[in-house]
This record gives C-alpha cells, sequence and structure tokens, in this order.
C-alpha cells in the first residue's frame, strides 16, 4: 500500500521549513506592510490593521513630480543597464582573452584570473574605501593626483558631485564600483563553460581554416549562449537589488545623494534610515522593484530561448 | 595527392621529449598506419604534420614543399578524432560546410559539394540533424565528410574508429580502406590498435616512446619485427620471449640453450648469432607457431615446459605453460586440451624462432654485419 503522504516530503521538510521562515514569511509580510501606513517601526501602534493603498498613490505622485526620486529613477535604470553590460560583456571579454592564453600552450592565466577575484573577496567596505580616495574631491584624491600631475586638469575635481559633471559623473563612479566587482561572476562562469569545450574542437576549427576571430564568433560564443542567458539574469537580478557599495559611496559623500542612488538604496533609506523612517513606503517601493524584476527575469530568459533550452531532445542521443 | 616527407623531427614539451629525431616518408596515396602504445608519441606526430604543434627541430616537406612554418589553415589536411569533435550548436550540414564557407566560397558550390560528399558517406538524411541527435558511426561519418569535403591533399586520421562498438568498428574499417583506396588519398592513420592497423594500412609505423621501430608492410611486421618491441607488441597474444645461452658460437654452427632445451642453428643464422658480442640470446616465437608434444624433436627447439593456465576460446585454445622462471602461451587447436600440471614440450620449427641481441634488442637478421 503507497502511504498516504508522500515520503519525500519528510526528508524536504527541514529546507522548506527555512525557505519559507526566511524567504516566504518576509516576502508576505513586506508585501503587507506595503499596504499598511506603518512608520518609525511603530508596530504597537495600530497601524498593521490599517490596511490602505495610500502608499502607491504616494510613490505614483513622488516619481511624477518629485525631481529627486526621477533622479533615483533614471539613475536605477542607467546604472543596471550600463553595469549590466559592463559585468556580462567585460566577462565574457576577460574569459576569452584568459582562454586563448591558455590556448597558447602554458596555464598562464590563473594569476590575471585571481587579480580580477580580488574586488570580490575583499570586504565591501575595504573596497568602496579604496574607491572613496581614488575618487576624493580634494588634491590628495588618487584620480586628482594623477590627473593633475599629469596635467589634465588645473584643479582638483569634485567627480561625484560637481554640478557640472552630474549626473555622469556620479553615474560612472557606480557603474565603475560595481563593474569591476560584477565582471568576475561572468569571467569565472563563461571560463569553465570555454574549458569544458573539447580541445578537439579548438584544433578541428583551425585546421579546417579558422583564424582566432573566427574561432570566437562561430566555435565558441555560440557554445556559450546558455552561459550567457543564465549570467545576464543572474546579475540583471543582482544588480536591481544591490545597494551595499552605493549605500557607503552615498553616506561618505563620494557621490550625489539622488544621482547616485538607486532603487533598491531608496527603500533601504526610506525603511532603516536614522530619524524619520517610512516602512509602509518602503515596503510598497520594494514590492514594485520585485515585479519589475520580475517581469524582466521572464523577459530576459523568453528573449534568450530557455524554453528550448529545457526542451527533451530531439531524436536520439 | 602529395607525398609527405618528415626530416629528423624532434618534438619537445617542457623536458619530455615527445619525439625523437623522427625520419619517415608517407608515400603518395598510400594508407600508412602509425601505431603505437599510449603516450607513444603518435598523436604528436600526427599534429605536427597537421601544423597545429610545431617540432622543435626538423622539418616537414608535402610534396617538395617546406611546410613546417605553415598554420594548419594554409595545409589543406583533412583531420578527423576518436571523439568527432563535431560542433555541437550546428547542424550536420553547417559542419561539413564550415570549412567551405572559412574559405569563402560561393553558397550555390558549397551546397553542391556538401551534397556531394553527404551522398559519399551515406549521411543525406542527417543533415538538418545537430551532432547530439547521431549515433557514434554516424557522428563519424560526418566527421570524415567534414574532412573530406574540403579535398584535402593529406588526411590525417586521429583513432577514428576507437569511440566506436566493436562490430560497427569492423565494417567501418572495411569502408575506410575502400574510399581510401577509391579517393587514392594519402592517408595516415594513427591507432593503438594492431588489429585496425595490419588489417587496413598498405605501410606500419610502428612508434615507441618517440621513436620509429620500424617501417614495413603488415606482414614483415608480423613475421619479421625488427626489435624486441615490435615483436612483444604485435599479436594476439603477442610473441613468447625467451632468455637462452649461447653455448656453442661458430660461424657454421651455433648452439643455443633454454631451460635445459638444446638447440643448433646452421648457416647464415649461425653466422648472425656467431657475431653476438655476448654469450646470450633472445628467443622470441608467436604464440600461434608453436605446437605442444609428448616428445623433443631434433629437428626443432623443443622446450620443456609445465601447463599454468589454459584458456578455452572455442576457436582455439591459449596455453599458458611455464618455462623455468618464464611463462610461455601456446595456441592448440581445440581437440588439444591440456591439463593443468601436465608436461610437455613447446615445439617451435626454427624458421619461426626469431633471435634478438639481448642488449640492442635488435632482431639480427636485421644487423648488418
Amino acid at each position: 500500500m503507497r502511504p498516504r503522504v508522500n515520503p519525500a516530503l519528510f526528508f524536504l521538510l527541514p529546507a522548506l521549513t527555512l525557505i519559507a521562515v526566511f524567504y516566504v514569511v518576509p516576502l508576505a509580510l513586506s508585501i503587507y506592510i506595503g499596504f499598511t501606513p506603518l512608520r518609525n517601526w511603530n508596530i504597537a501602534g495600530g497601524y498593521l490593521s490599517q490596511v490602505t493603498l495610500e502608499n502607491y498613490e504616494r510613490l505614483f505622485h513622488m516619481v511624477m513630480y518629485d525631481p529627486d526620486i526621477g533622479k533615483v529613477v533614471a539613475t536605477t535604470v542607467v546604472f543596471t543597464v550600463v553595469t549590466l553590460a559592463v559585468n556580462v560583456l567585460g566577462g565574457l571579454a576577460l574569459a576569452l582573452t584568459m582562454y586563448l592564453m591558455d590556448l597558447s600552450g602554458r596555464e598562464l592565466s590563473l594569476g590575471f584570473r585571481t587579480l580580477w577575484m580580488l574586488p570580490r573577496m575583499t570586504p565591501i567596505a575595504v573596497y568602496s574605501l579604496m574607491w572613496y580616495y581614488f575618487f576624493l574631491p580634494g588634491e590628495e584624491g588618487i584620480l586628482n593626483s594623477i590627473a593633475m600631475r599629469l596635467g589634465l586638469i588645473d584643479e582638483p575635481v569634485n567627480w561625484g558631485n560637481d554640478p557640472d559633471l552630474l549626473p555622469y559623473g556620479a553615474w560612472a563612479i557606480l557603474v565603475v564600483v560595481n563593474g569591476l566587482v560584477g565582471v568576475s561572476f561572468g569571467m569565472v562562469v563563461f571560463y569553465a563553460a570555454l574549458r569544458s569545450i573539447p580541445r578537439e574542437q579548438i584544433v578541428a576549427a583551425r585546421v579546417d581554416g579558422a583564424s582566432t576571430l573566427h574561432l570566437v564568433l562561430y566555435i565558441l560564443i555560440p557554445q556559450l549562449r546558455w552561459h550567457i542567458t543564465y549570467v545576464t539574469v543572474w546579475q540583471l537580478l543582482s544588480l536591481l537589488t544591490t545597494y551595499a557599495h552605493i549605500f557607503l559611496l552615498v553616506e561618505w559623500g563620494a557621490v550625489d545623494e539622488f544621482w547616485g542612488s538607486n532603487w533598491a538604496l531608496y527603500v533601504f533609506n526610506k525603511a532603516f534610515a536614522l530619524g524619520e523612517s517610512d516602512q509602509g513606503l518602503a515596503a510598497a517601493a520594494a514590492t514594485i522593484l520585485v515585479l519589475i524584476g520580475a517581469g524582466l527575469g521572464v523577459l530576459a530568459l523568453r528573449l534568450m530561448g530557455f524554453g528550448r533550452m529545457m526542451a527533451e531532445p530531439r531524436g536520439e542521443v | 595527392m602529395v607525398e609527405v616527407s618528415l626530416e629528423r623531427v624532434t618534438k619537445r614539451f617542457g623536458r619530455v621529449v615527445a619525439l625523437d629525431q623522427v625520419s619517415l616518408v608517407f608515400e603518395d596515396g598510400k594508407f600508412t598506419a602509425l601505431l603505437g602504445p599510449s603516450g607513444s608519441g603518435k598523436t604528436t606526430l600526427l599534429y605536427i604534420i597537421a601544423g597545429i604543434y610545431k617540432p622543435t627541430s626538423g622539418r616537414i616537406y608535402f610534396g617538395g614543399e617546406d611546410v613546417t612554418d605553415l598554420p594548419p589553415n594554409k595545409r589543406n589536411v583533412g583531420l578527423v578524432f576518436q571523439n568527432y569533435a563535431l560542433y555541437p550548436h550546428m547542424t550536420v550540414y553547417d559542419n561539413i560546410a564550415f570549412p567551405l564557407r572559412l574559405r569563402k566560397l560561393p553558397e550555390s558550390k558549397i551546397d553542391r559539394k556538401v551534397r556531394e560528399v553527404a551522398k559519399m558517406l551515406r549521411i543525406e538524411e542527417l543533415l538538418d540533424r545537430y551532432p547530439s541527435q547521431l549515433s557514434g558511426g554516424q557522428q563519424q561519418r560526418v566527421a570524415l565528410a567534414r574532412a573530406l569535403v574540403k579535398e584535402p591533399t593529406v588526411l590525417l586520421l586521429d583513432e577514428p574508429l576507437s569511440n566506436l562498438d566493436a562490430l560497427l568498428r569492423v565494417s567501418i574499417r572495411a569502408e575506410l580502406k575502400r574510399l581510401q583506396k577509391d579517393l587514392g588519398i594519402t592517408t595516415i592513420y594513427v591507432t593503438h590498435d594492431q588489429a585496425e592497423a595490419l588489417s587496413m594500412a598498405d605501410t606500419v609505423v610502428v612508434i615507441d616512446r618517440g621513436r620509429v621501430q620500424q617501417v614495413d608492410t603488415p606482414q614483415n611486421i608480423y613475421n619479421r619485427p625488427r626489435n624486441l618491441f615490435v615483436a612483444t607488441f604485435i599479436g594476439s597474444p603477442p610473441a613468447n620471449v625467451l632468455y637462452a645461452r649461447l653455448t656453442e658460437k661458430n660461424p657454421s654452427l651455433a648452439c643455443v640453450e633454454v631451460n635445459k632445451a638444446r638447440f643448433c642453428f646452421e648457416g647464415e643464422r649461425a653466422a648472425r648469432l656467431s657475431r653476438l658480442g655476448g654469450e646470450e640470446v633472445v628467443l622470441a616465437f608467436r604464440p600461434e607457431r608453436a605446437r605442444l608434444g609428448t616428445e623433443p624433436r631434433s629437428d626443432m627447439l623443443s622446450i620443456p615446459a609445465e601447463v599454468y593456465v589454459v584458456e578455452t576460446l572455442g576457436r582455439e585454445n591459449v596455453v599458458t605453460l611455464v618455462v623455468g622462471a618464464s611463462m610461455v602461451k601456446v595456441v592448440t587447436p581445440p581437440s588439444q586440451v591440456p591439463r593443468l600440471g601436465e608436461s610437455y614440450y613447446v615445439l617451435v620449427d626454427p624458421r619461426d624462432v626469431m633471435l634478438f641481441d639481448p642488449v640492442t634488442e635488435l632482431n639480427i637478421d636485421y644487423i648488418e654485419a
């Protein structure tokens, strides 16, 4: 007789419990709080029992009419798109370079790959602090002192805050700082994928008359298709929600408060900033971000043909 | 179609010498097998001919042309691999068309050539499939088509049948040999399988540890191995080897003694044996050229031995016997099934006894006077 309850459930229970406690419950709570006027963590104040659409109305008005929120939205879009391109294309370029270096015979790329992993291995605060000093507005800032010695500028520049350079100065800083962290992810995935292509295919292509450019365009990149899809979607979602480095750069004044903030950081500040905080509004903003992320993720998978990757192979294998 | 020749080709990888002063000529239009155990340097040699590796020293010629410094795409060779190395993201058609597209031929000409070669290899109905949708044998035909569509001057095959199952291997073996004869293309075939090498090739090159051991017809490789390595590498089971003492060293009569059995050679063999430096000689004979007898025979080498193992294979039996401290194998007809521990004489016709210098391991028949 078959047991009434699937025994697999027993083994899944510990993992399911963790997922429920740390993902499902907070998600549900967040969405719910988005419909309440909870402020200043005043949980006992009765706010939680008032269900309202007010937060969404306020957000709509802010996006439409508040110029500061407009800056945050623009920054989020530009930062996400440009950093995503840097991460995926940069990771691809790095992986191909490392791979072609190794093809020449000796394994030369190990040192370079380690170098590119450093930003990921460095603690966020230390890494951000290094960039803080790099872009420091005064003469003692590294970029300023280099540029001045080279005679490119006469006076130190406030890269992230100078109104003449905004918004591009602040955006460039965000892209550089986050792009250098993210690029190693694509590099590692693509490099591993390239290494799993049988060497004989490369030899065959060479004998068939392929130059290095042919090899890259016709043999290597087409076989990375699914890896590119994966890295793109993964990085897109992580860039939409990242705020740790940006938080520090804004906090230390390295970039403009609004031209240097993305939506995720705005949510964080609304919910957890000292003084006045507005958890209801933050939760509503976070819910919108999740919806946008999910929508973009599905769209990206659709565009890149994820369905075909998961389809059963035709014919005998 | 060209003749491929190598002149004192050496290849080192760091401190490892993969090929050591290899000089070879692969005749125009002939099928040559490069036979050797794994790690012998045969694939390295093939890659050097293809232009994938550059030799550390030495020259390579296609016909009269020195191609040593030419990259692979300038050599017009076709290469087929053990694992087929088809491009998994391209259809069979695109795989075959790939080398032609790189040559920027017009699409109509490409189409004609692809269909032509597909017809020749009977894979026309597979053209729109992907490699993952093909069986191993089909994939190997596609790989062959991709190599042949360029009309290469030299066809290089790197263990092309090793990934196929035994039955398919035998049928493709025959087909490949026929194809090569029809096309008359200079073909170099790397294999560790002696049955493939001996059955298909016009010439067999036996290679070991980066050195050429023997270049000869399959018959001579089998019957007249140049050295001990070739004798013990070829044959299934390979040749038996026994160390014997030279008791008599006259140019007209030379006698050997092995496990208390004494046998004397006369004429040419005696003369050659008498020129050996030491007091020892290595005897070798093929298991299928020996017989088991109950009595010694004066006209044959008759070595007393004791049965150790009997393997019954249906068509024949392989009997392993102890001779002193060594083992020998003898193939007996199915009717003769010795029992364990029985004593016999291993009888070998002197014409089937191969003699080797224990120091140089050379067959004495090949030693110049």
